[in-house]
C-alpha cells in the first residue's frame, strides 16, 4: 500500500514538473537555436544533480529517527498542502487552471518577439532561458523526490516513480509537443497534493508519538478525510466565489 | 530569495505559519501527554484537525 501510494506520488509530481520544464526547452528550441535549448537543460540536470547530492545525505545524516519524521512530514505538508491548495482553486474556478501546453504557446510567443539570435554565434539567451525553466521545475522535484526517499522504506517505491516519469516525459517529448494539450493537468496536480498532504500528516503523527490504529493502512482513511475536506472546500469556494478570483490568486497572477 | 521562498513556502504566508501552529500545537499535546494512550490513539486525527484549520485558513474562506 504505501510503496504503491509512494510511487504514484513520486511518479505525478516529476511527471508534472518535468511536463513545465518541457515546455519551456520546446519553446526556446523551435523559436530560437535547439543546440542552445538542450545545452541549457543539460546545464540544470547536472545543477540539480549537484543539489540533490547536497540536499539528499544532508536531510538523512542530520535527522535520525522521530526528529526526522517529523522534519519529512512538515517539508511534504508544506509542498502537499500547496500544490492542493492551488488544485482546489483551480476545480473551484478561482485560479487559472495549469496547462504547459498554454505556458508553451505564450512562451513561445514571448521569445518570438525577441531579437533573433546573431548568425554564427551561440544563443546564450535562449541557453539561460531553458537552463532557468528546467533548473527551477528540477529544484522541485529534487525537493519532493528527497523528501519521499527520505523516509524509512521510501527509497525504492520514489525512485521506480521516479524513473517511469522521466521515461514518459522524454518518450512524450520526443513524440512531439501534442501530448501537452491532452493532460489534465490541474487534477492531476491536485492529486499529487492530496498524496503528499497524506504523508505529511501520516509521517508527522508518527514522529510526534502517534501509534496510527491500523498502521499502514491508515494511509487510506487519512487520504479519505483529506480528498473530502479538499472537496467540501471546492464545492464553497465554487458556490461562494462565482468563479471570481480571491485576492491572493489576482495578486499571484 | 522570493524564488525560492515561493518553491518551499508557497505563494502565502498562511499555510507555512498555519503548518507550524498546527505541528507546535501537536507538538505541546504530545509532550503534555507523554505516552498516554489518549495521544497515541487520538493524536494522529487531532494533528489531521489543526492541519485542515491551516489548509481552510490558507484558501481564505470567509463567512
Amino acid at each position: 500500500m504505501t510503496f504503491v501510494l509512494t510511487a504514484v506520488g513520486a511518479a505525478l509530481a516529476v511527471a508534472l514538473e518535468l511536463f513545465e520544464a518541457l515546455a519551456i526547452v520546446l519553446a526556446v528550441a523551435l523559436t530560437r537555436r535547439p543546440a542552445a535549448a538542450l545545452a541549457g537543460a543539460a546545464a540544470a540536470v547536472l545543477g540539480c544533480a549537484v543539489v540533490g547530492v547536497l540536499v539528499g545525505p544532508v536531510l538523512v545524516a542530520q535527522v535520525a529517527g522521530d526528529p526526522l519524521r517529523v522534519v519529512v512530514g512538515v517539508l511534504l505538508l508544506l509542498f502537499g498542502m500547496e500544490w492542493m491548495r492551488k488544485g482546489v482553486l483551480r476545480l473551484a474556478g478561482r485560479r487559472a487552471r495549469s496547462d504547459s501546453y498554454a505556458e508553451f504557446v505564450a512562451e513561445r510567443e514571448a521569445l518570438a518577439e525577441g531579437e533573433p539570435p546573431a548568425a554564427g554565434r551561440f544563443d546564450w539567451p535562449g541557453f539561460v532561458i531553458s537552463f532557468k525553466g528546467v533548473f527551477l521545475e528540477g529544484v522541485e522535484v529534487i525537493l519532493i523526490v528527497t523528501v519521499l526517499a527520505a523516509r524509512p522504506g521510501g527509497l525504492a517505491p520514489t525512485v521506480v516513480g521516479s524513473v517511469a516519469a522521466l521515461l514518459l516525459v522524454i518518450g512524450l517529448g520526443l513524440v512531439l509537443h501534442r501530448p501537452l494539450r491532452r493532460l489534465p493537468e490541474s487534477e492531476l496536480k491536485y492529486v499529487v497534493g492530496l498524496v503528499l498532504t497524506t504523508f505529511g500528516t501520516f509521517f508527522c503523527a508518527e514522529g510526534l508519538g502517534v501509534d496510527w490504529p491500523l498502521a499502514d493502512a491508515s494511509l487510506l482513511i487519512v487520504l479519505a478525510i483529506w480528498l473530502g475536506i479538499s472537496q467540501a472546500a471546492v464545492r464553497v469556494l465554487a458556490g461562494a466565489g462565482g468563479g471570481r478570483p480571491s485576492r491572493v490568486e489576482e495578486a499571484a497572477a | 530569495m522570493r524564488t525560492v521562498r515561493k518553491l518551499v513556502l508557497g505563494e502565502t504566508w498562511a499555510l507555512p505559519i498555519g503548518i507550524a501552529i498546527a505541528v507546535g500545537i501537536a507538538g505541546i499535546l504530545s509532550a503534555i501527554a507523554g505516552s498516554a494512550d489518549w495521544w497515541e490513539d487520538a493524536g494522529g486525527f487531532i494533528l489531521l484537525a489543526l492541519l485542515a484549520c491551516a489548509f481552510v485558513a490558507g484558501l481564505g474562506i470567509r463567512r
